[in-house]
């Protein structure tokens, strides 16, 4: 579910044809001195400008999620694992003492350590499995957080806007990204599925 | 560019806009009426015997669309005062420094003059006719230099101006101007 094809069905929704611009041209007494094609290329231009305002005004602050789980540097891989389990999130922040952020852990971090290879994906592990060479989660096992982490962490500020976030998460390919305050500390995390359920999205 | 693609250009790619209603045309032709009545009636009955002039042939262009398509950014006070007086001002330039080669005149002052209308966000289309008429024109529109900007050109263009605001906005569906500045 990428932010990418959800954009694409909406722009495609809000497509206007000449027959409703000569209409609506109809409706307006007077003479425009203007075409429906002037028209259609000044929505289209108008339209983009719009969403580039929208999503400038929209703040890491006003669609993150506040209330983080984390883990520490010293949190076995197991337990990291169990958290990301019972919680239902697929990466959580690696973070010191004093909640500056350390790095980031995704189930793709697990995945690659497991068999998956390159690939990153469940379905690597599985072949790998089925491969016959016991439970890849084995190698694994005692490790801790701070072992499989990526690190330095992609951070955002409160003030980073929607659009910055947006090309942030496509251009290095991560599917959420901490928020974290001018000490570097954790005060929030932005998933894909956030963004998604931003006002953008929704409120036009 | 591929040949293709340049003639293809050619064929258009958009339809006309609709016509317009009938009380709008009906409205077209008063505030035209009025605003040609103004300025035609003060050439012929008040300017008769003097040097003067009060009216030029673009100012049945301007009508067009000050009477006729006011919501147009052509038609605006604006593009309406700025392209008469600044074309009239090349017009007469070009016509005083060139007049030894007409061609080159005529050509000049309306090109000049629609470069600088574009420039100073006045175009308005009949200013290219003002420019024209300053260089072709009767020796009365030559004898009166400079002044040609200010009567008839800008005189005339702030009377059917005038006209146009007090005809515009009489109809409920009708506004005028969009914008001064």
């Amino acid at each position: 579910m990428s932010k990418h094809s959800d954009n694409k069905k909406f722009s495609y929704n809000m497509e206007i044809s000449d027959k409703d611009i000569y209409e609506a041209m109809k409706d307006i007494p007077g003479y425009l001195d203007i075409t429906t094609g002037d028209f259609k290329e000044l929505y289209r231009l108008t339209y983009r400008h719009a969403l580039k305002r929208i999503e400038e005004s929209i703040k890491a602050s006003d669609i993150m999620t506040g209330e983080v789980v984390s883990v520490n540097r010293e949190t076995p891989l197991k337990e990291v694992a169990k958290l990301m389990a019972e919680q239902g999130v697929s990466g959580v922040p690696v973070i010191e003492d004093d909640r500056r952020v350390a790095g980031v852990i995704s189930e793709k971090d697990f995945l690659s350590r497991m068999g998956a290879g390159n690939t990153k994906t469940f379905m690597g592990v599985v072949s790998k499995c089925l491969k016959g060479k016991g439970c890849v989660a084995l190698s694994i096992r005692a490790k801790k957080a701070e072992d499989i982490m990526i690190s330095p962490a992609i951070t955002v500020s409160e003030e980073t806007t929607l659009l910055d976030i947006i090309n942030l998460l496509k251009e290095r390919k991560i599917n959420r990204v901490p928020v974290v305050d001018q000490e570097g500390c954790l005060i929030g995390i932005i998933s894909r599925e956030d963004i998604v359920e931003a006002p953008l999205s929704g409120g036009l | 560019m591929m040949l293709g693609e340049y003639f293809n250009k050619m064929k258009g790619t958009s339809k006309s806009p609709p016509a317009v209603s009938l009380s709008e045309i009906g409205w077209s032709w008063i505030g035209a009426f009025l605003g040609i009545a103004a300025v035609a009636y003060f050439n012929y009955n008040r300017l008769e015997d003097t040097d003067l002039v009060m009216i030029i042939g673009s100012f049945g262009a301007s009508a067009v669309l000050i009477y006729g398509a006011i919501k147009s950014p052509l038609a605006q006070p604006r593009n309406l005062i700025g392209g008469h007086v600044f074309s009239a001002i090349i017009g007469v330039a070009c016509y005083q420094l060139l007049n030894g080669q007409m061609w080159l005149a005529s050509s000049v002052a309306v090109a000049t003059a629609i470069a600088f209308m574009h420039a100073t966000k006045t175009l308005h289309p009949p200013g290219g006719a003002t420019a024209l008429i300053a260089v072709i024109g009767s020796d009365k529109i030559h004898n009166l230099g400079y002044l040609y900007a200010f009567v008839p050109v800008g005189l005339g263009a702030v009377i059917m101006l005038v006209v146009a605001l007090l005809v515009n906005n009489i109809s409920r569906n009708r506004r005028y101007p969009e914008f001064w500045i």
